[in-house]
Formats: structure tokens, sequence, C-alpha cells
């Protein structure tokens, strides 16, 4: 008998035609919509009901357990008008401004440094990591207690060994932001250094090399291989950074509840103030819509800058 | 085939479980003629004393009330919680709040009219007209029922007075005396001795007591306009600006709130501060300070006083949800339980017995909801099971009888607070504070909110 391959059991989908191809196709996306369906739904229910009801009552007067008016723009008007606005907008910015400068290079360097331990870079890893693992309002809890301004305090008196003067911490309107901002370096880093350190798995090590051999030195190494490589997602993270900065609120809430003078009062810590101080959720909900449109503005003109610098291109 | 069949029966499953959750709802209240009541501010598990008196007074009631069932729940009002309490309808039929409230709560509809149920109760006749004026609105409708009323006083700590050579028993009465008596305090113990809130809206509020005891005030008598850019303001942040920079009697700390400079008065870390007899649950029952140091005196006046105080206290409020038998039924509770002790004595001993033997506080002193006769005679009528040190509260109560209360400020008044909180902020962080530019620029923030 001549051999030819018996038929296989069921025509590869290559080799039928392109109708039931189709139909194929349509059919095992049918089931992973379905699969995905309970998430979209949680996702709709809890994330992007509220945000819409949210932009609803920013145009409406509306007390709990009472109906609501429409006032059109009044909310966004007396938000507008708040004499604290401006500061709260100026400490946000300023605390996005500082936690750029110092809290972003940090984590990188970090891990820029673990990698380049030969022995034991895991202890490292896991310490560097520790502090996210503490809950936020334990952490802040603890470094209010250390940021006593009294000569009591803990930094106080390790300043006092160093032979310096005792600072007034959290007292002081201009050293309360970087203070909080300090903390929050301390507490954020951890994630950050995480993701860098994958990252930085992928730069070729025969890069390393080639540049040793030609002799370069560590920061000519740092500056033209590693930093290249990883712009990709030096933009990403600093782009989140600043989102998620610009929405500070835990840790001005529990250092100093806006103070002092209103030096760490930040623009969701006003949304607070309005939704649950003063129950105008009409002002709260305008103040969000503003900060998410200015937030949204800011990450399409980022991206767009950066378009450039992006290695999937 | 099959493999998808099962795949699309287990996702559709799901799908439909999930779906059957989301539509879930609250069960719906049952009525069939009892009335259940949700009462709020039941003490929590870590205060078994005052727990277990709560639970025989609900049980007590029900015997005595067969159609009118309690559910007790432990919520209570927070500044910080309590807009979140309404807007997820579990504010509780009734609760306390602070007397700092009722009047923002009547201007936002959060508070029930009881006046025809209180009428019913011939309640409106029994109660003191100054502190049920502080619960009503303008035309004279009650929201709430003032079941304790306190002015704002000077807590001190006797043990550092009798440190520093001090009398425990002569707290200072001016502003002036209490400037010499930190000093005094300061020197001989190296505790601050004046501690100031200045943050979560208590700033505001004890700047508003301590200027009505310099004869001033904080808004116009109908809320729309900022009264406080003028000389009894100023007086009292010199004062506190001095006491900071000059005599270093204050706390370095500037950003103390209630809650925190409770703690450290508790501590021993401050010898003075502003606050009102109920300071005692806190301080002594929950941070554990001393009882027998615990010591209450008048808010110290100012030049040419005695001027007044801010009044304080806790009123009862109904939530505007019931229906009339609720609400009647509401006024049944409240009078059982806060008022019934001082117009009935077999009720007062039976009421301080009970608290007394669950070795909660019994007899804590006040101003009267009631009238001065009675509130005196019921202090007689418990004199057996009073469990705190009355002695302590006798410059309190001379005090109470010689300085005039004076209510909070009529129109937002948290808001005011919260604008007054930088004011005092910066005359305690500042040394080169210019008082009189901050109180301008104080008042004109706060006129643009009242506008």
């Amino acid at each position: 008998m001549t051999g030819t391959a018996p038929a296989p059991a069921t025509t590869p989908l290559a080799a039928r035609p392109a109708w039931r191809r189709r139909i194929a196709r349509t059919r095992s996306s049918g089931v992973a919509l379905l699969i995905a369906l309970p998430a979209i739904l949680i996702f709709l229910y809890f994330s992007w009901g509220p945000i819409f009801s949210s932009l609803v009552m920013s145009w409406q007067r509306s007390l709990p357990g009472q109906g609501a008016d429409w006032v059109g723009w009044a909310n966004f008007v007396y938000v507008l008008t708040d004499p604290v606005l401006p500061q709260a907008a100026l400490n946000t910015v300023y605390f996005t401004v500082l936690a750029a400068l110092f809290g972003f290079p940090v984590p990188l360097a970090l891990a820029v440094f673990i990698s380049e331990l030969r022995r034991r870079s895991w202890y490292y890893s896991a310490l560097a990591y520790l502090p996210v693992v503490v809950p936020p309002v334990v952490a802040i809890l603890l470094w209010k207690f250390f940021y006593d301004p009294s000569t009591h305090g803990v930094f106080n008196q390790i300043l006092a060994g160093l032979g310096l003067d005792p600072l007034p911490w959290l007292n002081s309107p201009a050293l309360a932001m970087p203070s909080i901002v300090l903390e929050a370096t301390w507490a954020g880093a951890g994630t950050a250094v995480i993701i860098y350190l994958a990252a930085l798995t992928s730069v070729p090590t025969d890069l390393y090399e080639a540049a040793e051999l030609d002799g370069a030195s560590i920061w000519r190494r740092l500056r033209h291989v590693t930093l290249p490589h990883l712009r990709g997602i030096i933009v990403t993270m600093l782009l989140l950074q600043v989102i998620g900065t610009m929405q500070v609120f835990t840790e001005p809430f529990l250092f100093t509840g806006g103070g002092p003078q209103n030096a760490t009062t930040s623009l969701l810590m006003l949304v607070y103030k309005y939704a649950f101080q003063q129950a105008n959720y009409g002002a709260a909900t305008a103040l969000s819509v503003m900060l998410a449109l200015v937030l949204g503005v800011v990450s399409v003109v980022y991206l767009l800058a950066t378009r450039r610098w992006d290695t999937r291109a | 085939m099959r493999k998808h069949t099962s795949t699309f029966a287990a996702v559709l499953a799901f799908g439909v479980a999930a779906a059957a959750l989301v539509g879930c709802s609250a069960p719906a209240d049952e009525s069939d003629g009892t009335i259940t009541l949700v009462v709020g501010d039941r003490p929590s598990a870590d205060r078994p004393e005052d727990r277990k008196y709560f639970d025989e007074r609900i049980a007590a009631f029900e015997d005595a009330n067969p159609g009118i069932t309690i559910d007790a729940s432990e919520a209570v009002w927070d500044a910080a919680t309590f807009q979140a309490l309404v807007a997820g309808g579990t504010q509780p039929d009734v609760m306390s709040v602070p007397f700092t409230e009722p009047q923002g709560l009547i201007a936002r509809g959060q508070a029930a009219d009881i006046t025809a149920a209180l009428e019913a109760e011939g309640l409106l006749d029994v109660l003191n007209p100054e502190l049920l004026a502080l619960a009503s609105d303008a035309s004279g409708n009650v929201f709430a029922v003032p079941t304790s009323g306190y002015s704002f006083g000077l807590v001190y700590n006797r043990a550092i007075f009798e440190q520093a050579g001090l009398d425990p028993d002569a707290p200072p009465t001016t502003w002036t005396e209490l400037r010499e008596v930190a000093q005094t305090i300061t020197e001989a113990t190296g505790v601050p001795g004046f501690g100031q809130m200045a943050s979560s809206n208590t700033g505001g509020w004890s700047f508003t007591g301590e200027t009505y005891s310099w004869g001033g005030s904080v808004e116009n008598a109908d809320g729309s306009e900022a009264t406080f850019d003028d000389e009894p303001a100023r007086q009292m942040l010199q004062l506190l600006h001095d006491m900071r920079f000059v005599d270093g009697t204050l706390p370095e700390n500037a950003l103390y709130d209630q809650g925190a400079i409770h703690q450290d008065f508790a501590a021993g870390r401050i010898g003075m501060i502003l606050g009102a007899p109920d300071a005692y649950w806190n301080v002594v029952r929950n941070l554990a300070f001393p009882a027998e140091d615990f010591g209450v005196g008048g808010m110290p006046q100012g030049d040419g006083g005695p001027h007044g105080t801010l009044s304080g206290g806790t009123a009862q409020i109904v939530n505007p949800n019931t229906t009339e038998a609720e609400r009647a039924a509401a006024i049944k509770w409240i009078e059982f339980l806060y008022l019934e002790r001082f117009v009935n004595e077999e009720v007062a001993v039976a009421d301080a017995r009970a608290s007394s033997e669950a070795d909660s506080v019994t007899g804590l002193p006040g101003l009267p909801v009631v009238s001065q006769e009675s509130y005196e005679r019921y202090f007689e009528w418990i004199a057996d099971y009073i469990n705190v040190p009355t002695e302590n509260f006798a410059p309190y109560l001379q005090a109470a009888q010689e300085v005039p209360i004076i209510a909070e400020p009529v129109s937002n008044a948290q808001e005011v607070y919260a604008t007054l909180d930088s004011l005092i902020q910066a005359v305690l962080t500042d040394p080169n504070a210019d008082i009189d530019a901050l109180l301008a620029q104080a008042a004109q923030q706060v006129q643009s909110r009242l506008g």
C-alpha cells in the first residue's frame, strides 16, 4: 500500500477555509470575554460608576439622604474662590517636585547598587522592600514620634549627638513638607527598587564588558549603557510617580493635619475637608474633577514629549 | 466541543453568582407593631463597666416599654466619620453629638424636628431654656435634646501644682494669673505649664472660648460678619505668643488636637489645658490619669472680666428619616437614659447605684440641663454613689456661677474653626509673627466664606 499520511482527526486551523477561521476566532474570544466578564462588571460598578456619579455630583448641591439640585458651575466657582486653594495647589506641586527630585533617583541608585553586588543581593533587596511592608499609618505615626520638635525627639537627639541644633521638623512651615517627603521616600522606595532591579536584568552584560574593555568608568557605564536601556521604564515610572504624588493625602493628613498654617495642605486634603467636614459633596467632586483633568492633560503632554524616548517604538 | 461547553457553563454559573451578589440589597426594617430603635453610643468592648451599665439600662427600658425594642450600636459622633455615616444610611436613630454640632446639623437637615415629641412628653418645660436655645433653630423648633452641659474651663494637674508649690484648690482665674502659674510650673518642674490646641479645628474652637473670655466674639449675632479682628483677640494671641517665645511655658509642638493634648496631659507632660469636666472620661478613664490629680477650674478671664466662656456639652439628635412614632419612642429612650434621674428620686438612686456598681463614671458635675434646683437636688440624692472626686470640681462649679456661657458661632462654625487653626499655628510657630496682620488676614478669609 502506498502510504499517504492518514488524514488528521481535525484539520489544522490554518488549513481551514477563511470563514471557518473567523468563527473559531470569535468563539474563542467569546469565551475569553465571558471569563473576563465578572471582573469587567465589578470594575464598571465599583470604579467607573463612582467616577461617573462624581462627575454628575460636581454640578449638583446634594445632601446625604436628601435630593440633589442642579447648580451649574456654582461648585467650581466655590472651589476656585477658596483662599486656601492656591496654597494647596502650590503645596501639592511642591511635594511632587521634591518627591521627583529626591524620591525618584534614590530607588534607581539603590537598584544599580544592589545589582552590582556579587553576593547576598537578595538580602539587600529584602531590606529595601521592608519599609513598603510596614502599614502606611503605622509608619507615619512612627515617624511623627521621631520628628518630635523638643530636644527629646529621636531625630533631634541624633542631631545633638552630631553637635547640631535641634530642628522644629513638622512645626516649621519651611521644614514640614521636606520632612514628609523624607518619610514618603523611605516608605515608597522599595517597590521601585524591585521594579528597577528586574529591568536591570534585561541589560545585556556583554555591553558592560565591552565598555569596561574600552576603559569606561562606573559612571560612564551607568550613563551610556544602563540608563539608556532603562529609558522606557524610567519614563513610565516617572509619570506614575507624578500622578501618584499629586494625589497625596495620607502623609499630610496624619503628620500635620495640613499645618502649620496650611504649609502641608494638599489638594486631596481639601477634597476631604469639603466632603467630610463640611458635607459639601458638590465642592469635593468639583475639585476632584478639576484635578483629574489637570492630571490627564499633564499625562498627555508628557507622553507626547517623551515619545521618542520610548524603547518599544 | 464538549470542552468548550463545560467551560462556558462554568463561566456562566460564576457570572450569575456574581450578579446575584451584586444585586443583593440590605434587608428592610420590619414593621409589625413593635418599634425598633437603633441607638448609638454603646461603649465599646474595651470599656466593660460602661458597656455593662449601658446594656442594663437598655434591658430596663425594654421591660418598662414592651412596644419598643432597642438595637444598640457602637456608632459615635466623630467629625471625620459622621458625614460618611449619614451618607451610608447607617446613622442611628438616636445618637449623641457635641454642642458645637446642632446648628450645623439643623442647617443641613441632618437632625429631626422633635418639638412635638418633646412637648408630648412634657419635657419642654423641664429642660434648661438656655441650653435648649442652643439646640433650636431661629423659629424656636427644637432639633436636639441637651443631656449634659459644660462650659469650657481649665483642666489642670493637681499633682504638678503641688510639686510646684501651688495650691491645687486655687487654679488661676485670670489670664495674668495663668501666665504666672505657668512660669512657676515650668521653673519648678521643667514641664510646660500650659498647652494650647491648634489643629483639626480644635485650635479655632479653643480660640473662640479664649476670645469670649476677653470680651470678644468670633461672629456677629446672625453669622454674617467675622468680628474677631479686634482688641480682645489681639490680647489673647499676644499672650499666647509671649508664653511661647518669651516665657517658654508652652510645649514646642504646636500641632496638638484634642486627642493628642489629652495624651500629653495624662502623661504628666503639660500642667494645664483648656477643657471641660467631661474631659474626665477620656483623661482619667481611657488614658489612666489618676482621678485624684484631675482638677477643673473655670475659664481664665481677661482684664475687666468676667466676660464669658464657650458653652459645650452633649445633645441627643434623632435621625431625620424616622416616623412620628419612632421619634416619640426616641424621646422616651432619651428621657429614660438621661433625664428621668433629675425628676424622680427612685430612678436617680437606682441609676446611680447601677452605674456605680458597674464602675462607670457616676456623678460628674457640669451645667444643669434642668433647673438649678433640680440639678443640685439630684446630686444630694445620689451622694452615696458618686465615684468622682467632687471636691476637685469645686473651683469649676464656683466659676460656673460667675462666668456667663456664650454659644458657639452660628454660621459655618467648623469652617471658621479650620481657618482659625492656621492663625493659632502661626502665632505658636513663628517668633516674628505679626499678630495684627495675621488677624486681619484671618478675618478676611472667614468673611469671604460667610458672605
